[in-house]
């Protein structure tokens, strides 16, 4: 019996087309596998950042609405007239002497009714 | 036997199939059959509902000053099933949340997921809170937007504008009347946490955002108010009154500028306020009205044709007797006219213009001026007053009630009265809130003004104004009601104070001055009330201590509201305020 024949016979050729297809396959499966897991590490990550922004974003905000209510309390009448009161600030009443009026008071007139600068009649 | 190797791979296929087989079965009826049970049992331990807190509206005057807002805070809440040991967290957190640590302990030792620790907790010391726990390492104490209410002016129109509850429900005034435009709606949203208790942001579920609630614009004008509150603080301070109250309002349009009572309470501190305190007294108490009521008897007996200008009605000297009881006037006075029956506050002449008109005719007339009945204005509480029917009253009510006695009305009503001689004849609804607006300035509502019924004719409110000038003139009872420079017109009121006992209690008086300016073309008509000051009674009277109230707040609102003077200003007069002369005379 020629074995070196035999052998020759039995010897399985590799299927190349077949095996990279395979290899194909395999390598899609993993390079999806992998494209999926960075996607979602991806994901994991923009979402951490969103938390962070979202967080950051509520702070400045409260902090501006601390602020805002800070200015409001301070700019308040209350406030003001303790201020006053306190002699931080310096109120005068103006005196009628130092008011210049664009419309002088019309007093009585032939109808011997008063009139006023806000009287109906004279806006129109 | 041996089996065939066909045979024993067959059969090694066939157990590892089976295998595959069972372990499928159960896959399927744990992801097909029992999914919604370990749905619910995993959505329960790692996902919960988030609260997105809506920011409470804002409420402004009429020129847009801010008189309520809200301060952010962070409500502590802590998370059971995250918490290894209470103690120590108790211990780290108590000092941030001054709490005592075994309370805060007590609460922690839970396996609830959301326990609320404490609310309104500063921004600052929730940060700092946050950062201690992150350097012991430890969880389980989270920290939620909330707001609390602020109220910048204090006591300063702390009735109209009323406070919040803990639950941040309006519990008083606007906060309660304006609920749910200024509440707005909370959102929510579904998220998951991991094991250290961070939101893990890839599932965060369904969400609804936060309705943020409507700003409320009132018809206030805080510069009148502030006026207002200084005058009645000072009157409140050295007469030391039962109650004070002061209301001013656009005669023309009902919108109230002012409103102000004493004795009154911070709306920030809420808790620490007497009931006393909190009552809005310009709606909810109410008094005889005493003389100022007279324009109603006036205004009906010239509309009815029973007077005219010419009428003289004989005053009887100062002593009427009518079913077997003496009316008496302050002063003994003959014959007068409508004009100085009003001028000289003739208890008498009143009386007898109301005989002239009959019961019912007059009781038609105190309830066309708005007495008897709810103003309709947006505040809580508001009481009708008492005006009897006319098959309630006996012989007397028809002599007592033209001057303001035998009736109770509230000082918003007395004022409103007012208004329509002041307007020509309408009576106008009251009103507090003018828009409600979005965020963007956008209105939503607005309210416009909203006329209730014509009173009287324009004619017989002109004839009635007449004689309010007059009041203030230097024959009338109210010459301390002047202002410099303009025209007022008004009248004056002192009523016994009804005692809770029945009758009326010795040397008590409710002494008022309701008026307007300019007299020609009113911009404001203003009450001032005071509910037995603490001087002697001879000198207890609407003309001599309601009425000098009455003059300071309407010469700075003159000046504030840039009204220009129509007369020659007087030279001024020094104002014989009763206290100085007679402080040992007051009754204590």
């Amino acid at each position: 019996m020629n074995t070196s024949s035999n052998r020759r016979k039995q010897v399985n050729p590799v299927h190349m087309p077949s095996l990279i297809r395979w290899l194909l396959i395999a390598l899609l499966c993993g390079g999806a596998g992998l494209v999926y897991v960075y996607i979602k590490n991806q994901q994991f990550a923009l979402g951490e950042e969103i938390r962070q922004v979202e967080r950051r974003v509520k702070e400045v905000r409260a902090a501006n609405e601390v602020l805002l209510a800070r200015v409001t309390e301070l700019s308040s009448r209350r406030t003001l007239q303790q201020r006053v009161a306190d002699g931080f600030i310096a109120v005068k009443p103006i005196q009628d002497i130092a008011i210049a009026r664009l419309t002088p008071p019309t007093e009585a007139v032939r109808d011997g009714v008063l009139r006023t600068a806000f009287n109906e009649g004279l806006r129109q | 036997m041996r089996l065939k190797a066909r045979t024993r791979a067959g059969i090694a296929c066939g157990v590892i199939a089976l295998i595959f087989t069972i372990f499928s079965a159960r896959l399927v009826y744990l992801q097909v059959e029992k999914h919604d049970e370990y749905a619910a049992l995993a959505a329960q331990k790692h996902t919960m509902r988030q609260v997105i807190h809506a920011r409470r509206g804002l409420i402004f005057d009429r020129n847009g000053e801010l008189l309520a807002s809200n301060l952010p805070v962070r409500t502590v809440v802590a998370d059971g099933s995250h918490i290894k040991d209470a103690d120590a967290l108790a211990a780290l957190a108590a000092p941030f949340l001054e709490m005592p640590a075994e309370e805060l302990a007590e609460k922690l030792k839970t396996d609830r997921k959301y326990v609320v620790l404490r609310r309104g907790v500063p921004d600052d010391k929730a940060q700092a809170l946050g950062l201690a726990m992150q350097k012991a390492d430890m969880r389980g104490i989270h920290f939620e937007q909330d707001a609390i209410r602020i109220y910048p002016n204090g006591q300063i129109l702390g009735h109209v504008l009323g406070f919040l509850d803990h639950d941040n429900n309006g519990v008083q005034g606007v906060e309660l009347t304006m609920e749910s435009q200024l509440r707005g709606r909370d959102g929510y949203r579904f998220i998951e946490r991991d094991r250290t208790g961070r939101e893990i942001m890839l599932y965060r579920g369904q969400e609804e955002g936060a309705e943020n609630g409507l700003n409320v614009r009132l018809t206030i004008d805080m510069g009148l108010q502030a006026i207002v509150e200084d005058e009645l603080e000072t009157a409140f301070r050295d007469l030391k009154p039962d109650m004070a109250v002061a209301v001013m309002v656009d005669p023309k349009t009902g919108e109230v500028l002012a409103m102000a009572s004493r004795p009154c309470f911070d709306p920030n501190n809420p808790g620490t306020a007497l009931a006393e305190q909190m009552k809005n007294r310009a709606i909810i108490d109410m008094v005889e009205p005493g003389s100022t009521f007279k324009i109603v008897v006036a205004s009906g007996a010239l509309n009815e044709g029973k007077v005219n200008d010419k009428t003289s009605i004989f005053c009887e000297n100062g002593q009427f007797a009518y079913g077997g009881r003496i009316l008496k006037d302050h002063h003994g006075y003959g014959s007068m006219s409508v004009h100085d029956i009003l001028v000289k506050s003739s208890n008498i002449g009143s009386a007898k213009m109301a005989l002239m008109m009959g019961d019912d005719k007059f009781y038609e007339y105190v309830r066309r001026f708005g007495f008897g009945e709810r103003s309709g204005i947006e505040l809580p509480g508001e009481i009708s007053g008492l005006v009897h029917p006319p098959h309630r009253w006996d012989k007397l009510t028809i002599t007592r009630m033209p001057m303001g006695h035998a009736l109770a009305a509230t000082p918003l009503q007395i004022t409103m009265g007012m208004s329509v001689i002041a307007n020509g004849g309408y009576l106008m609804a009251p009103q507090i809130i003018s828009t409600v607006e979005d965020a963007d300035g956008n209105v939503v509502l607005n309210k416009p003004p909203r006329l209730q019924r014509e009173v009287v004719p324009e004619k017989t409110a002109h004839f009635v104004n007449d004689a309010l000038v007059e009041v203030v003139g230097d024959r009338g009872t109210a010459q301390l009601a002047k202002v410099s420079g303009y025209t007022v017109a008004g009248k004056t009121g002192t009523a016994q104070k009804a005692s809770p006992k029945g009758g009326y209690a010795e040397g008590q008086y409710v002494v008022s001055f309701v008026g307007y300016l300019p007299a020609e073309d009113p911009r404001f008509v203003c009450l001032v009330m005071i509910d037995n000051a603490k001087i002697a009674s001879s000198i207890n009277y609407g003309g001599t201590v309601a009425a000098p109230i009455f003059s300071r707040i309407g010469e700075k609102a003159a000046r504030y509201l840039n009204l220009i003077p129509a007369q020659r200003a007087e030279p001024v007069r020094a104002i014989p305020l009763a206290l100085g002369d007679t402080s040992e005379e007051r009754v204590n």
